[in-house]
């Protein structure tokens, strides 16, 4: 265990280094994600400029369950961008070899390869939302609000990994997936606004099917009422560790299947 | 033979094969498709709960009926004038293979609008009809009225050629300008944001200040997504439409303009390393 949190921090050092050569390259990353998330917020903006509440809920919440839905979304952005280039790329061209010939795991190879600074660009906005959004809101504090925080954070970037995991898995059998993955992935979006104002069947799915509601909505809808915690929080950490269970058996049986590119 | 025949003749493989990717990609391609117009179905919920919250039956003078068809037709437009033909450009510039199209007797941005013109064919029939059948079954079962106008389809489906060709030009500048920069996932992010909010893609203009909304009716991103959708909402008189599509001629012709300056000048620096 200590021996791959070291190997980690030489990943990312080395990664840096990398960084140090295209830092201008880098940046433009951030900024699109910046960019694009202050359009979103505009367009919340000029909703509420017109009606006072969306269904029950008024300007601040919308921004605080927005601004909480970044968080799993962009340290999974951050960490463990890698698994794109698995169903895109790195399977297809059989470069995935390189990963079966090192005496590490060969998941955990992939997830700490890359480190991606876009992600910072997410970041950035979400603490600008919640930094906006909570002083305005009367938020329930306990001792412990804190600590639940940290692990619904990382139930609910699990929840993003482990899809991204099981789903650039299937490319160990059909050579590329990077558009399952891309499909899969989009549905997140859904989690940026209350549950509420969705129709039954959309509600089912992300709550059970592909549970992004968990990542966002309900966690945040704990956080600002304090009511039903079983459900909100119980719901990500089941969520997260189904899903990463799951995850992990495709992997392995995906890297049991893999075939190397033919030269 | 005449040089249009000629012309056509040149380029119909091109056509074809555009078309054969994509029936060969089709998993990839529906993949795709799908991750794309979810954005449209969260945009619809969220005006119907916006609707649902509001006391007045329009929102800035648009009903929820023309807010539906808004999106989706914007959708719609913006997918069918995606283009990302020539992004390959700069690629192919680094890694010296763009000597091969210069000795080719065929254009080479041609080669590549041919190609998605293939492209585009396959996707007319499995997501454009489709779609409008849709919206306008939709607008039907709200109404129930029929409120498709052929008229305004025809000028419409116009438009929104020309809106392609322009972002086919616009793609093209682009794509020489991206071999710039290494990472091409956050420009592309940058001009696709851009594009989309300044081409009232992801917020119809009307809804910004009277001031903004101004300026950009006459930049060239109206032209990509609000003229035509506007004119399938017809929401223009015939005088607005050919005082618009005239408009979009003129960015057309621009982008053509500044595509060729843009590649003339990359021919003139361009040096092949020996392989």
């Amino acid at each position: 265990m200590r021996r791959y949190f070291r190997l980690h921090r030489i990943f990312i050092k080395q990664y840096l280094k990398r960084l140090m050569e295209y830092k201008v390259d880098f940046l433009l990353g951030a900024v699109g994600l910046v960019i694009a998330q202050a359009i979103q917020i505009l367009f919340i903006g000029i909703i509420f400029s017109q009606i006072p509440k969306l269904q029950g809920w008024t300007f601040e919440e919308i921004l605080f369950i927005y601004g909480f839905s970044l968080i799993p979304k962009s340290v999974d952005h951050l960490f463990f961008d890698n698994l794109w280039m698995v169903g895109y790329r790195i399977v297809r061209k059989g470069d995935f070899d390189k990963y079966l010939t090192r005496p590490i795991n060969s998941l955990y190879h992939v997830l700490v390869e890359n480190f991606c600074v876009d992600a910072f660009g997410e970041m950035l906005t979400c603490i600008l939302l919640l930094g906006y959004a909570i002083p305005r809101l009367q938020l329930p504090f306990y001792w412990y609000t804190i600590p639940l925080l940290l692990v619904v954070v990382v139930f609910a970037t699990m929840i993003y990994t482990s899809l991204k995991i099981m789903t650039a898995a299937i490319s160990f059998w059909t050579k590329e997936s990077g558009h399952i993955t891309h499909m899969l992935y989009m549905t997140n979006d859904f989690s940026k606004y209350p549950v509420s104002i969705y129709n039954k069947a959309v509600q089912a799915v992300i709550t059970y099917v592909i549970p992004f509601a968990f990542t966002a909505y309900f966690p945040a809808s704990y956080f600002l009422t304090g009511s039903d915690p079983l459900f909100c929080i119980g719901g990500t950490v089941i969520a997260g560790s189904v899903l990463m269970a799951l995850a992990l058996f495709v992997w392995n049986r995906g890297v049991n299947a893999y075939e190397s590119a033919g030269s | 033979m005449s040089p249009v025949k000629r012309f056509f003749r040149t380029y119909k493989p091109f056509t074809r094969a555009g078309m054969q990717e994509l029936v060969a990609y089709r998993a990839n391609f529906v993949c795709f498709f799908i991750g794309e117009i979810m954005s449209a179905f969260i945009m619809y919920f969220v005006w119907k709960a916006v609707f649902l919250s509001s006391d007045s039956d329009t929102f800035m003078g648009f009903t929820m009926e023309d807010m539906t068809v808004y999106l989706f037709i914007a959708f719609l437009t913006g997918y069918m004038t995606y283009s990302d033909g020539a992004f390959s450009v700069g690629e192919e510039i680094i890694d010296g293979s763009i000597a091969m199209r210069m000795i080719r007797p065929c254009s080479f941005e041609m080669c590549f609008l041919f190609k998605e013109l293939g492209n585009r064919i396959v996707s007319i029939a499995i997501i454009f009809v489709p779609m409008v059948l849709g919206v306008e079954a939709y607008r039907y079962a709200v109404t129930v009225m029929i409120r498709f106008d052929p008229l305004c389809f025809l000028f419409y489906v116009l438009s929104t050629f020309i809106a392609y060709m322009i972002s086919f030009y616009f793609n093209v500048i682009y794509g020489f300008m991206a071999f710039f920069f290494k990472n091409l996932w956050g420009t592309t992010l940058i001009k696709e944001t851009l594009v989309g909010f300044l081409s009232g893609a992801t917020i119809p203009l009307a809804f910004l200040p009277a001031g903004l909304a101004a300026v950009l009716n006459v930049l060239p991103f109206a032209s990509l997504a609000y003229t035509p959708v506007m004119i399938y909402m017809g929401m223009y008189s015939i005088g607005e439409i050919f005082a618009y599509m005239g408009l979009q001629v003129f960015w057309l012709l621009v982008m053509m303009g500044l595509s060729k300056l843009v590649w003339n000048s990359a021919v003139k620096h361009l040096s092949i390393q020996g392989g």
